[in-house]
This record gives structure tokens, sequence and C-alpha cells, in this order.
């Protein structure tokens, strides 16, 4: 395909180039891709790789199998709903910080440093202190799930604290708005776009901070599952799981996507990635 | 964020360090050792793993780690970026996977690397190479996607070499965002250098965090913390500096 690319077509002929023609269809394309990216894994684990070793055709066979079987639905709903606490807590806590951080001089002064800092540690690191805190228990994922997804709402909250136009909190003043109403009437609604942004960055911190956590202190859940089978050569079957975690964040993120088209349109613009 | 710029920006946050501080020692008193340690004997670990060279030695090692596997993933992935912002049928035809490349919860597959390839030096770059790896390329194809392909028709219509093309077109346009991948890269690189630390063979500074916490040396797990913290303070910063020296308008995007 790319000699057909770089080809420069004859002069003569109408020309339309062949990267035009498939672009129309981008379908077709992304499909070959697909089809690509499967056949080089499958051609090269075939040729190369031990047989326990995952590959799509097996996978496949597998795919059904596991996601029917009980104990993996149990170990996803309870990888899940740890991640669903985990981030709700963080998205009320991480608010009230970010606006906190975001909206009164002082407390900027005082804590972004501590915010800005914890944000930039890998919290991977955190989870043996964690295991000393909470024992080798869920409650020790819980916490790790927290904390890898607090800081990037608390920072994004904050940056978008900051971004109020100046304009609307002088006349909420001028109208004698008592803080809360400016809070939560004025702040939290015009930084929503940064909020957005920071949960979509939490729910992949808080998806890895569990499988971490799992790895670390052997409790069950995705995670768990994914270490036990990879343990035991039952590669396909762990596989099944991975992609059921990918499947989940990415689930979320056009969940996300969605809410912000339908409903949310009108901030678009001001949307900050990453 | 606030810069620390004029004198007493810099001074509140010195006092906000010492606060910190004067809080953690106040609040760790009262407890037993084996749950949190004070500031004071954290510090005083600290020195003693300087001075005895332990600290120096992970830390070195843990850095050694990081930069080969970002190095090699910064390496791999802006040419194959570059090369797919120049056919774009490719480009639209892998571009989801490589979103779902960056997507994927990597960790997640440090134990098929593991079951692999073993739990050695290789085997530990490959999952910091991992990590990093998809950041770069997601963000250079995002870049190559700002790219209208009728700058490459124009350059092309001028009989533009290959070269030229690549130089004063693509390379420009897609370069900041690459820039912003590799800032990615550098935060998702250094979990993956924790992670590979902990979960293949124990070295480096996870190894410390993990042994640490094993002995209940708490005084020496959070002195470890706070060093891979300001490791991850000081990466940041280099790779917003990276990324603030490529501004993405300066480029051919719209």
């Amino acid at each position: 395909m790319p000699a057909g690319l770089a080809a420069v077509p004859a002069a003569s002929a109408p020309y339309r180039p062949l990267q035009k023609r498939l672009a129309a269809s981008p379908l077709a394309l992304k499909l070959a891709g697909g089809v690509f990216v499967l056949g080089a894994w499958e051609i090269v684990v075939r040729l190369t790789a031990p047989a326990y070793v995952a590959k799509p055709s097996r996978i496949l066979v597998a795919l059904p199998g596991v996601l029917a079987s009980p104990p993996v639905l149990a170990a996803a709903g309870i990888t899940l709903s740890a991640v669903a606490q985990g981030l709700f807590i963080a998205l009320v806590a991480g608010v009230l910080v970010g606006l906190l951080v975001g909206s009164v001089p002082l407390a900027e002064r005082a804590l972004s440093l501590y915010v800005n800092g914890l944000y930039a540690m890998p919290m991977v690191a955190i989870v043996p202190l964690l295991t000393i805190w909470f024992g080798y228990t869920s409650a020790a994922r819980l916490a790790t799930i927290v904390f890898a997804s607090f800081f990037p709402i608390a920072m994004n909250v904050a940056d978008g604290a900051r971004s109020v136009p100046r304009e609307h909190l002088e006349v909420a003043r001028a109208y004698r708005a008592r803080p809360h109403q400016i809070w939560f009437g004025i702040t939290l609604p015009s930084s929503l776009p940064y909020l957005i942004a920071g949960i979509r960055l939490a729910v992949g911190r808080a998806l890895v901070g569990a499988v971490v956590a799992e790895f670390v202190i052997s409790v069950d859940g995705l995670g768990f599952y994914i270490l036990f089978q990879s343990r035991t050569f039952h590669h396909n079957e762990a596989l099944v799981a991975v992609i059921l975690l990918a499947f989940f964040a990415v689930v979320v993120d056009a969940g996300i996507d969605w809410i912000v088209r339908s409903r949310l349109r009108w901030y678009r613009a001001g949307e900050k990635t990453a | 964020m606030r810069r620390p710029g004029s004198g007493k920006d810099r001074l509140v946050v010195l006092a906000s360090l010492g606060a910190g501080a004067l809080l953690w020692e106040l609040g760790t008193r009262r407890l037993s050792p084996a749950v949190a340690a004070p500031f004071s004997s954290t510090m005083s670990r600290l020195w003693e793993m300087t001075v005895s060279g332990e600290l120096p030695t992970t830390l070195i090692g843990s850095l050694v780690l990081f930069a080969v596997g970002l190095g090699i993933a910064v390496v791999a992935a802006l040419p194959l970026g570059l090369l797919l912002a120049r056919l774009p049928a490719v480009r639209i035809a892998l571009s989801d996977y490589i979103a779902i490349g960056n997507a994927m919860p990597m960790v997640a597959l440090i134990p098929f690397i593991l079951s692999l390839f073993g739990l050695d030096f290789g085997a530990k770059v490959l999952v910091v190479f991992l990590f990093a790896f998809f950041p770069v390329l997601y963000n250079t194809v995002e870049g190559a996607r700002s790219i209208g392909p009728e700058l490459v028709e124009v350059a092309r219509s001028f009989r533009s070499s290959e070269w030229a093309l690549f130089r004063d077109v693509l390379i420009p346009a897609a370069f900041p965002y690459a820039m912003t991948g590799v800032r990615q890269a550098i935060g998702r690189a250094l979990v993956g250098m924790v992670a590979a630390e902990f979960f293949l063979s124990a070295s480096g500074i996870g190894q410390l965090l993990l042994v640490s916490a094993r002995n209940f040396d708490t005084a020496g797990l959070f002195a470890a913390v706070l060093v891979i913290n300001i490791l991850g303070v000081a990466l940041m910063g280099l790779g917003r500096a990276l990324h603030d020296r490529f501004p993405v308008w300066r480029g051919t995007g719209r």
C-alpha cells in the first residue's frame, strides 16, 4: 500500500489519489487496520512464542467462557465497585479542596504546593505505605484508588476555579451572595470543564491504582485474577480480563464524551485536557 | 499554577513547607513509630541512607531504568508517528488501535511480561517502554491529524522533495504535539519504573519502598516516598519545560 500512496500519478487521467479514495471509507480502513494488528500478533506469537502465550484466535475461543464464569464476574464487580467508591470519595474531597485552593488565595498559597507536588508522585509508590496503615485488606485498595484519583480532580478544579471570570464574582458579591452560593452557584459550574477533564484523568489512574493494589496486597478482584491466571499459564483467560479492564476505561471515556456532547455543549471550547 | 517568582511568594512557599514539616512532626509524635515516623526521624534516616551510599546507588539504578525505557520509547514512537503523518491511509487505519493502546492500563500487562521475559533488567526496560511508548505515539499522530492534506498537496505540487516535506511541513506541525506526549510519557514512565521494580525483580527505589514497608521501617519508607516525590516533581517540571518550549500554535495546525 505505501508504494501506491507515494506514486505520483500520470497527468492525463482525472486524478483521484488512492489515499482520498481510501479515506472516503474510513470504516473499511479501520477494519483493515484491526485485521492487520490482530494478524501480526497471531503470526508473531505462533512463530516465536510457546503455546501458552495469548493469541487472538485462542482469546476469542476463551472469551465467552471467561465472561460467563462467575469468578470473573465477581472479580470484575469487586474491582469496579471499589473503583466507583474510591472515585466518589475522591470526587467529593477533590472538588472541595480544589474549590478551596482555587478561590481562597491563602489556601492556594498554603496548599497548592502539596497538591501539585503529590500529583506528580507516581501513586504506585504509596501502596507499601498504605499496606502498613490499612493492612493487606480491601481498605488498602480503596485508599490507593482514592489517593490515585484525588489529585487530578483537585488540581483541575483548582485550575478551573482560578479561571472564573472576575466580573461574575464581583457581581455576585455586589448582590451579597453568600460564599457557599458563590462556590456552588458560580465557581463550580464554571469550572465544570476542568472538573470533567480531571475526572477523565482520575478514572484511568483509579483503574491502574486498583490493579496495582490488588497485585501487591493479593485481594480478590480483576487485577488479582489477571495475576493468578498468568502465573498458572492461562494467558488467554488473563488477557480477557485485561481486555475487560481496558473496555471499562473506554466505556467510561465514551460515556463522559456523550454527556459532554449531549448535555454540556456550551462549554466544549474551554475544555482542558491532560 | 502560580510560579514562585517574587521574593514574597518564595517566602510563602518556604513558610508553607515549614508549617507542613511542623504539622508532620507534631501530628506523628504520639503515634507508634511503626505507623508513622515523625519528620525528624525521617530526615535523620534520609541522611543516614544518603551517607551510607544506599540511597544514591538505588536512585541511580532506578534512573538508569527510567532513562533507558523512556529513551527507547521516544526514539521508537517519534519517527513512527511522523511516518504515519505522511501516510494518511495507514494513520486512519491504525489510529483507533493506538488510542486503545494509550488508554490501556499497562500495569495489567506486567504479569505477562514477567512470565514471558523473566525479571531481569531487559524485562523491566520493556515495562517502562510500554508505559511511555503510547502517549508519545498517540500525541504525535494527533499532531499529524492536525496537518491539513492540502499542505502536503501544495508542497508536492511545488515538487518538494520528500526530505523537505518532512523538514518544513510535517515535523514542525507534529513536533509540539509530540512534546505533549513526551510530557505525559515522563509521568507514566515513572509509574512504570516503580511498578517494574515492585513486580519484577525488586531493585532500586521500588525495592527500598517494599523492604522498608516489610520491616515496618516507616522512617525509611517515608524517606523513600519523599525522594520519589521530589523526583516526580523534578521530572514533571522538566516535562513542562519541554512542553512549553514548543507551543502547539506555532505549527501549521488549524
